[in-house]
């Protein structure tokens, strides 16, 4: 069943998840090819470490956008054929629907494992290739993992509310502008209430946290 | 002789206008029952409530012996569904479908699957986006039978299939229930139809079971009766009286239900005369259950 399962979805997300492997390899060499200008022979000059830091953090904010983008996508591929269908089809397998979901989870989960390996593969590689000012250290595996967890959220969130029906989405887009309005309200009257901010800071200090800070293939 | 489908007491509602009341529905096995109603009855809901698609509200299903909804995958596994619409994956291939739908059922038979594959005409590689309608309506039936089921669930399994392809269609089920003696349980308007090959009918108005009985019954039960001199008040009748419409001078037209021959004494004995009795087919008798139903829904 896994086969079938893991087939499909292959089926319907192989650009996304083709593409997301060749960014992945492609993102942390191109990173470090740019830093190296401050590597290599001329990196004792003063100043040059601080540039090379900031040439990776720059190139860092792609790494989580990369995994937020491939988690969406290979999430909503997952659910797309079953919308269509009114999950009609997915309903009359005969499985328990908990066992239906788990094998669409897996074979989602099992693809974005190809652009974590390219992802994992290309630091790496990057790493080896550049001749770091003394006190900075490359961390390939560190990066791959911190990406691994960040596809692994937005994969899991989006895939949990792309299952739900029309209804589900209705109700958390309700709350959502319900929580709109209060936040106008309040700041009309000048009530000492802020919901998003605190729903924002709720959620990103939660799993979300792991979107947030500095993603760095090079650091100290 | 046992039941392949049960129902009791069983309501679903769906919003604040539709409801399914009361239904008991009794299906026996190996029979091929035909469910008939007009459109926005209830037959897709009912279908998909004896399937374990949707929840009812309170009631008893049963199913090739097991309770629905709680046990519906081990039901499902010995159940070939058609839908009233296509509802496969439309992006695969015929090919990637058929080993989709192979991968979920144990008792799939490959060989009879290529057979039946090679006798609709389909072409493997076709995507199902591709497929004509008649292709699509093939297709599924070759899904449902591959699967050697106990039990097949049409839901108007022909509905916009040309002649051809429908004689094709039907001819694969009669086929595959005169090997395997399966129980059929098909929903369809088309009344003809079912008039042919089904020997139960069971047919349903506004969320409510308006009959269930063997189709000679239905068939030599409904009876349009032309009389003299009738009655202003029936009284007390032998059958059920569904419809009475003047004709012309004194003579008025009922359609009755329940008719046999010896109750033409009740004529006699109210002081009418039977001019004509005329056999209803199908169709007509589903209109005058349906019309009655409607005049008086208890």
């Amino acid at each position: 069943m896994f086969k079938v399962v893991f087939l499909t979805q292959w089926k319907w997300s192989r650009t996304a998840v083709l593409a997301g492997v060749f960014a992945a390899f492609a993102l942390p060499i191109l990173s470090v090819q740019q830093a190296g200008v401050f590597a290599g022979p001329t990196r004792e000059l003063p100043g040059h470490a601080r540039r090379l830091l900031d040439t990776v953090q720059t190139w860092g904010i792609a790494y989580p956008l990369l995994a937020l983008v491939l988690g969406v996508l290979v999430a909503v591929t997952a659910w797309a054929a079953d919308h269509r269908g009114r999950h009609v089809y997915a309903l009359a397998l005969p499985v328990p629907r908990w066992h239906y979901v788990l094998l669409r989870f897996a074979a989602g989960g099992a693809l974005l494992l190809a652009p974590l390996a390219a992802l994992g593969v290309g630091a790496l590689l990057a790493s080896a290739s550049v001749t770091l000012p003394p006190g900075l250290q490359a961390y390939p595996v560190a990066l791959t993992v911190r990406f691994g967890l960040a596809l692994l959220v937005a994969y899991a969130v989006i895939f949990s509310i792309s299952a739900g029906t029309p209804r589900t989405a209705a109700i958390v887009l309700s709350a959502i502008a319900f929580l709109v309005a209060v936040e106008v309200l309040a700041a009309a009257v000048h009530a000492p209430i802020d919901p998003l901010q605190f729903l924002g800071s709720r959620v990103l200090s939660g799993p979300f946290g792991i979107f947030t800070g500095r993603w760095m293939l090079i650091d100290v | 002789m046992s039941n392949a489908i049960e129902t009791r007491g069983l309501v679903y509602r769906a919003g604040k206008s539709f409801e399914i009341r009361d239904l008991a529905l009794n299906v026996p096995a190996g029979s091929m029952y035909g469910f008939l109603g007009p459109n926005g009855a209830g037959k897709t809901t009912t279908i998909r409530l004896l399937l374990g698609l949707l929840r009812p509200v309170s009631g008893a299903i049963t199913v090739l012996d097991r309770r629905i909804p709680r046990e519906a995958p081990r039901v499902l596994q010995r159940t070939g569904y058609v839908p009233e619409s296509p509802h496969l994956y439309s992006t695969l291939t015929v090919a990637e479908a058929i080993a989709f739908h192979h991968a979920f059922y144990p008792g799939w038979d490959q060989g009879w699957a290529d057979e039946l594959l090679a006798m609709f005409g389909l072409v493997r590689d076709r995507r199902l986006a591709r497929l004509s309608k008649g292709e699509m309506g093939k297709l599924m039936m070759l899904l449902a039978l591959a699967q050697r089921p106990e039990l097949l669930v049409l839901d108007e399994p022909t509905d916009g299939l040309d002649p051809v392809v429908r004689r094709d269609v039907l001819s694969a089920l009669l086929e595959y229930v005169a090997q395997h003696n399966a129980t059929v349980f098909i929903s369809s308007h088309l009344v003809h139809e079912l008039e042919r090959i089904c020997d139960w009918v069971g047919v349903m108005d506004r969320g409510r079971l308006v009959a269930e009985l063997p189709m000679h019954s239905f068939k030599s039960g409904i009876k349009r009766i032309r009389l003299s001199d009738p009655p202003a008040l029936p009284g007390d009748t032998p059958f059920v009286l569904l419809n009475r419409e003047p004709a012309e001078g004194s003579v008025e037209t009922w359609v009755v239900r329940g008719w046999q021959p010896p109750m033409a004494q009740y004529f006699e004995g109210v002081g009418a005369s039977v001019r004509e009795v005329v056999d209803l087919d199908l169709e007509e008798g589903f209109v005058e259950l349906l019309r009655t139903f409607r005049v008086n829904p208890d």
